[in-house]
This record gives structure tokens, sequence and C-alpha cells, in this order.
């Protein structure tokens, strides 16, 4: 199995590094899933949830940008993923970022969004700065992000794939 | 300038994430299936970082660019929605392999499936929005 273009111990402290960078730039916390409300209280202010001041979210979206220019960048420079590059889950499904799969990520995709909102945090808020602060929410948040997520790759992976 | 960088900092964290591909569908995978160390480095060691600088910038009363002091929250306790939701996510997350910033890089990445990933966490919590007065807390 190919290892990663950039090893952990270099890309998780640089990853962690974000936690004080968006302190210090900001004066905001860590995370990410709340750049999804922020974007939908433009067109849904209708709704009590979407309908607060979203101009202290605004970094999220400049977040957002900065990654989605990320992926768009790399759409450009690197090959598409290819399982027999990465790893040996090419036996499950050989390409799995391919368009006939684009109903299966519409449907995980709504239960990442609905989950995120829902436990007030992701891998990024609840996960990385959650966990740093040692938040009790993060840490059942975290526990419970693994359980769902051996549950699904364990038991539902195979029964979308067989 | 804030905001430049902002998208800086963004467009660089994006980069580390395809670099070490914590983006792809594959190494989730091999994570929920321990078959790998590496994702669990990489968060492991995040969250290592992140602390030490947070205990850093509490003894150094360090301050923000702005000349503001630096304060941080934890996030409140919400048994029910933290558990209820965190499986959600979980489960979301074991399917697609991706979590909130993933999304961002696959939809500019894999075009062939990125926007239905985007629209479906999109979808995900405008749901959210509509039943969260319902939902056990």
């Amino acid at each position: 199995m190919n290892e990663p273009f950039i090893p952990w111990y270099i890309a998780g402290p640089l990853i962690g590094l974000m936690v004080p960078a968006l302190l210090i730039v900001r004066e905001k916390q860590f995370g990410l899933s709340s750049s999804y409300r922020t974007l939908l209280s433009r067109i849904f202010k209708k709704i009590p949830y979407f309908n607060y001041d979203y101009r202290q979210d605004n970094f999220q979206i400049q977040l957002v940008i900065g990654i989605f220019l990320a992926g768009l960048m790399a759409h450009f420079l690197l090959p598409q993923n290819s399982p027999e590059t990465v790893s040996n889950y090419g036996k499950i499904a050989t390409q799995i970022y391919s368009f006939e799969n684009g109903w299966f990520f519409l449907f995980s995709g709504i239960l990442v969004g609905f989950g995120a909102r829902y436990a007030n945090g992701c891998t990024a808020g609840h996960c990385i700065m959650g966990m740093s602060q040692f938040s009790v929410a993060s840490l059942v948040s975290t526990i419970c992000f693994f359980i769902g997520g051996l549950i699904s790759s364990h038991y539902l992976i195979p029964v979308f794939f067989e | 300038m804030r905001t430049l960088l902002t998208i800086t900092i963004g467009f660089l964290f994006g980069w580390i994430l395809i670099g070490t591909e914590a983006y792809s569908w594959y190494r989730i995978q091999e994570m929920f299936h321990f078959e790998s160390f590496h994702m669990y480095g990489v968060l492991g060691s995040a969250i290592a970082t992140g602390a030490l600088a947070l205990f850093l910038i509490k003894k150094f009363n360090l301050k923000s660019m702005n000349g503001n002091p630096i304060v941080v929250k934890p996030k409140p306790i919400q048994l029910k929605a933290n558990v209820i939701g965190g499986i959600t996510f979980g489960v979301g997350w074991g399917l697609s392999g991706a979590c909130s910033a993933p999304v961002f890089i696959l939809a500019g990445k894999e075009w062939a499936i990125g926007g239905f990933l985007l629209l479906g966490v999109l979808i995900g919590v405008l749901l959210f929005g509509i039943f969260e007065n319902k939902l056990p807390k």
C-alpha cells in the first residue's frame, strides 16, 4: 500500500496549527460544519435556525473557499483517485468516485450534514478543536463518530457494494 | 487583509488534507478497519499540537492580531445531541469517507460525485434546521 505524499507526523501537527492560527487571525475557534449553516442562512431566513447574525461565521465561508480552491487545483494537477494507487479497498468498490455512485454520496452526505449540526460539530470542531480543550462534549461526540463509522464501514459498505 | 489570510489558511489546510490523503475514501475505510496507523497519527498529533498551542496561548497570554485577548469557550454538553448526532455523522463519515472539509475538497477535485456530496450535506443541514426544535438535546 502506498504511503501518502505527506506523512502523518508532518500533516497532523500542521492541521493542529489551524487552532492557534484561527484564534490569532480571527479570534475564532476552529470548526467547519457551521460553514454549511452559514451558507444556508443566506437563503432560508424564515427558518429560525438559519435566522441568525451570520456575519459571525463569515470566516468559515472564507476558509471553505480556500479548501475548495485547493481541491480545484488538485483536480488539474493530480490524477483522480484510483484504488490501485491507494489501497486494497479497490476490491470493494473499484472506482468509488464515479458518477454512478452519485446517489450514494448524496445519501451519505445527508447523514454527514444532519449529524454534524445535531452533534454541534464535526471532525474539526469536536475531534480536533474540542479534544484540544479536553471538552467532555467533544470526547463523547468523537467516540460516537467512531462508533458510527465502524458500523457503516464494516456493515453498510458491503451492503452498498456487494 | 484578514479575509485574504483566512482564504490562504483554508487553501493550505486543503492542500495538507490532499497531500496526506485524509480526504480520501480509501484512507477513511483503512482507518475504520484498523489497517493503518496513518489517520490515527494525523488526528492524534493534530489534537496534541492544538492542545499545546492552547496551553501556550494561555500561559503567555497571547493576543490576537487585533490586539484582543484570546478567549476559548468549550462546547456545551448536550448528551443526547452529541450521541445521536455523533453516531449519525459517523455513519455518514464511514460511508462517504468525507467529513466537512473533505466535502469541499471533493467538490473541487472529484467532479463526478463532489456536487452530489455537497448537495447531500446541505440537504442534511437544512433538515436539521427544520427539525431542530423537535429533536431531543
